[in-house]
């Protein structure tokens, strides 16, 4: 046992997280489903939005539309990012390696992580095009990238261990949006605030942004760690 | 850990009876001995009085805090058993501990709905609607569904260890996720409505005892609840384990 090459955690994470991403490079799977499917919720806001569109303060709302896209579009990534370890028992495959089960954690949020940011970069523009075209842009917008880059570590973080626990389960998708969303639910109020608060120059910016931050970041650093303190116990099960 | 019934089993009936007594005097200390409060006139947010607009008048509504907030109590103080027992069953996989966070949970529903009741009826009689995005509201709505979860992600995993651990963890994540969305909708204030804060600090004592004696009491019941509960589970259990030891000795014989 000993003269064998020992492999480090972060090397089995480099590998869990190469995995996946090359998977995702060749089938591109995820990706298009979840790009595709941001269109089509602009779409649908767009739709709802159509008898409004000239009373409402866009801007206002602006924020919690967006938010609303990610959540959706999170929830249909992280129903995704499991079912293929589940298909071919490939996540047994992993278990069977003797490595830190945290590791497993850790690399499956980098990736929908990744997979997030990716599809925020496609979001916001396409975003921009259809709601925000021809309103004044403010100078404190890129303020809002705070909470976009806060939000996302957490519902990647929240909604890896979710969806372990949910895909062993009957009527996985259903299960993971019942207990994702009444969750994330903290997080979200306080990434919408602070993206609003953004995105309007609100005077009351420089109050309660850093509030809603430091929060949204709290929340983050709190609920990051118990999932990664349980998930020994959820993907062993 | 279940094999012999125990002794706090015993407690429950007159555990029942001391917490239905407390809730009665608790009701009849409110109504009698506890002042009015004065807030926001209902409805309208003003009434006009002789061409004057009386923004305050004495609320009876009022009284609902003295069963709200204990019931709100409560229903917390069993979701931290939720997550004791929870994290104890993590640690020793003794199934006797996910039967106690379950029935705590149950426990909990129990409370929050009675929260929640309690909570529309004041809003409508003191601020005028049947919902608005209050802080409290918000988390025990919040909190509700997380407690609908638990029950849904529980009929939803067929093999018992499994539904043991996802529960448990489940349970505790729950248990860390309340505080924080108290604390998100407290100091975040949303523009749509403003946020409506009374100040419960230093209550008078005529205020206070009440609503002590309400907690004590609501505490006694859910204690009672509970102890019942689980013995009805143990039973259900034992009787389960006989018949299949029946089964066994008619294959036998």
């Amino acid at each position: 046992m000993t003269n064998k090459p020992r492999v480090s955690a972060w090397q089995h994470y480099r590998i869990l997280l190469g995995k996946d991403l090359r998977r995702e490079f060749r089938t591109r799977e995820m990706l298009t489903s979840m790009g595709i499917y941001t269109l089509l919720v602009l779409v649908i806001f767009g739709t709802a939005l159509v008898q409004a569109a000239e009373k409402v303060d866009i801007l206002q709302m602006s924020g919690g539309l967006f938010w609303a896209l990610i959540v959706f579009t999170s929830l249909l990534g992280l129903n995704r990012s499991f079912a293929y370890e589940k298909e071919d028992g490939a996540l047994e495959g992993v278990l069977l390696v003797p490595l830190d089960r945290s590791v497993i954690f850790l690399s499956k949020l980098t990736a929908n992580l990744l997979f997030l940011l990716v599809i925020e970069v496609i979001a916001i523009p396409l975003f921009f095009v259809f709601f925000l075209s021809g309103l004044p842009l403010q100078p404190t917008l890129p303020l809002a990238l705070g909470p976009l880059l806060v939000g996302t570590i957490g519902i990647a973080g929240i909604g890896t261990l979710l969806a372990t626990i949910t895909i062993n389960t009957r009527g996985k998708d259903v299960l993971l949006a019942l207990l994702f969303v009444p969750l994330i639910f903290p997080l979200l109020y306080a990434c919408v605030s602070a993206t609003t608060l953004a995105i309007c120059a609100s005077p009351a910016l420089y109050d309660i942004y850093p509030a809603a931050m430091a929060l949204a970041i709290g929340y983050d650093v709190v609920m990051i760690l118990v999932s990664w303190l349980l998930y020994d116990f959820v993907v062993s099960a | 850990m279940d094999s012999q019934p125990s002794r706090l089993n015993a407690l429950a009936l007159p555990l029942v009876i001391v917490g239905g007594a407390l809730v009665i005097v608790a009701f009849i200390l409110v109504f009698t001995v506890t002042p009015l409060v004065s807030g926001e006139a209902a409805t309208n947010g003003f009434l006009e009085i002789n061409g004057q607009y009386i923004t305050n008048k004495l609320l009876l509504s009022q009284k609902i805090f003295y069963f709200h907030m204990p019931a709100a109590v409560v229903s917390m103080l069993a979701l931290l058993f939720t997550a004791i027992y929870g994290a104890l069953f993590l640690k020793t996989r003794n199934s006797a501990y996910d039967l106690r966070a379950r029935t705590a949970t149950e426990i909990s529903l129990v409370f929050v709905l009675m929260t929640m009741v309690t909570g529309l009826a004041w809003t409508r009689y003191d601020w005028g609607v049947w919902w608005t995005w209050e802080p409290r509201l918000t988390t025990y709505f919040i909190l509700m569904l997380m407690v609908f979860g638990y029950f849904i992600l529980r009929t939803a995993v067929s093999d018992p260890e499994r539904r043991a651990v996802y529960s448990s963890v489940f349970g505790i994540i729950v248990f860390i996720n309340v505080p924080i969305c108290f604390m998100v909708t407290r100091l975040i204030p949303s523009s749509v409505h403003p946020v409506i804060f009374r100040t419960d600090s230093g209550l008078p004592p005529l205020m206070l005892i009440p609503l002590l004696i309400g907690v004590a009491g609501f505490g006694c019941i859910a204690f009672a609840l509970y102890r019942q509960r689980l013995r009805t589970r143990q039973i259900e259990q034992r009787i389960e384990t006989l018949k299949l030891h029946l089964d066994e000795l008619s294959l036998e014989g």
